[in-house]
């Protein structure tokens, strides 16, 4: 491209660009805003941003959070060092105990899927393999033809 | 304090509505852009009724809330326009360039600046936005690519499309004003 051409073009778009006046806002713009605003400050303080809180209500509302934050970490210390606390613990766990036992029997399929594997002729492993990827590049490509024919522009 | 704000809106409100409207090119939307820009510089009028740069703040925020809409609206624009940026450019609907001697009746009888304001209204979104950004925003190409999220020569390659569009719009106009053949290739 040529390079003066380039600079010369986009000098003279840029005067034209800046020199453009600004457009006139809609003349509802100024209302809408406005009732906007009206529609904010009628709502009580409770249901605006918290920022917009008066002065005292937010320290209160501060002060109030720190407290319930500081009691529930306090409090949650002092259980876990109660009798009831361990046998919570172990009750609970108990309820999670049926998954350890899923987890066994998965883990023993698995092993007896791998050794039957191993026992196959290798030969016959590539050739399911080679079908399984084929059959999946199919269904890739006529899934892409089908999208493609679906959203094609007419 | 509402009075003061409705001055204040009065003085900035065309600003803010051409930085929406140039780079969204929909009038309602930039309307609601436009108000959504107020109601956030209420929230800080205090800050804002003295200081000389609102006018500054208030193009920054009317800019970002622009492209956040463009963003959401369309969505993964620039993944979009990546894909389509060979194909739908050449394929977009071309402005329709009446013959010369047509050209000259109509440069005439239309107002100039209207005429600019709708090239560039008609250019396609991947086109108009980084020049949007570029001649009237002040931005830099990197930082234009930073913010579309593409690469830089696509920002430069769009850029100087669209400028190619409007100089076709407006070719023999500035010709005439440059007193030479340098822009007509």
């Amino acid at each position: 491209m040529n390079l003066d051409y380039e600079k010369t073009l986009e000098a003279e778009i840029d005067r034209e660009l800046k020199t453009l006046p600004e457009i006139s806002a809609p003349g509802t713009l100024i209302s809408r805003v406005m009732a906007r605003i009206e529609l904010r400050a009628a709502l009580p303080w409770f249901r605006r941003a918290w920022d917009t809180w008066p002065g005292p209500l937010q320290g209160v509302f501060l002060v109030a959070m720190l407290a319930l934050f500081g009691g529930l970490c306090f409090g949650g210390w002092e259980a876990s060092h109660t009798a009831t606390f361990g046998l919570a613990v172990h009750k609970i766990g108990g309820w999670f105990s049926g998954f350890g036992a899923l987890y066994s029997a998965l883990n023993a399929l698995a092993g007896a899927i791998f050794a039957m594997i191993k026992q196959i002729n290798s030969a016959i492993l590539i050739g399911f393999l080679f079908a399984a990827g084929l059959g999946y590049a199919i269904f890739l490509g006529l899934g892409t033809m089908y999208v493609r024919l679906a959203f094609a522009k007419r | 304090m509402r009075e003061q704000f409705e001055t204040f809106m009065r003085n900035y409100q065309n600003m803010v509505y051409s930085t929406a409207l140039r780079l969204v090119a929909n009038s309602a939307e930039a309307e609601d852009i436009a108000q959504e820009v107020f109601l956030k510089a209420y929230e800080r009028f205090a800050d804002l009724k003295d200081s000389p740069t609102a006018g500054g703040w208030l193009r920054t925020v009317a800019r970002n809330m622009s492209l956040n809409h463009l963003s959401r609206y369309r969505l993964r624009w620039s993944f979009f326009s990546e894909l389509t940026s060979s194909s739908q450019d050449e394929d977009a609907p071309e402005i329709q360039f009446a013959a010369p001697q047509e050209l000259d009746e109509e440069l005439a009888r239309a107002d100039r600046k209207e005429l600019v304001e709708q090239a560039l209204q008609k250019l396609p979104p991947t086109q108009r936005i980084p020049l949007v950004l570029y001649h009237l925003e002040g931005l830099k190409y990197e930082e234009i690519a930073a913010k579309l999220n593409v690469s830089l020569g696509k920002v430069k390659t769009d850029i100087f499309r669209a400028r190619e569009v409007l100089r076709k719009k407006l070719g023999a106009r500035l010709g005439e004003e440059m007193g030479s053949e340098s822009l007509k290739r």
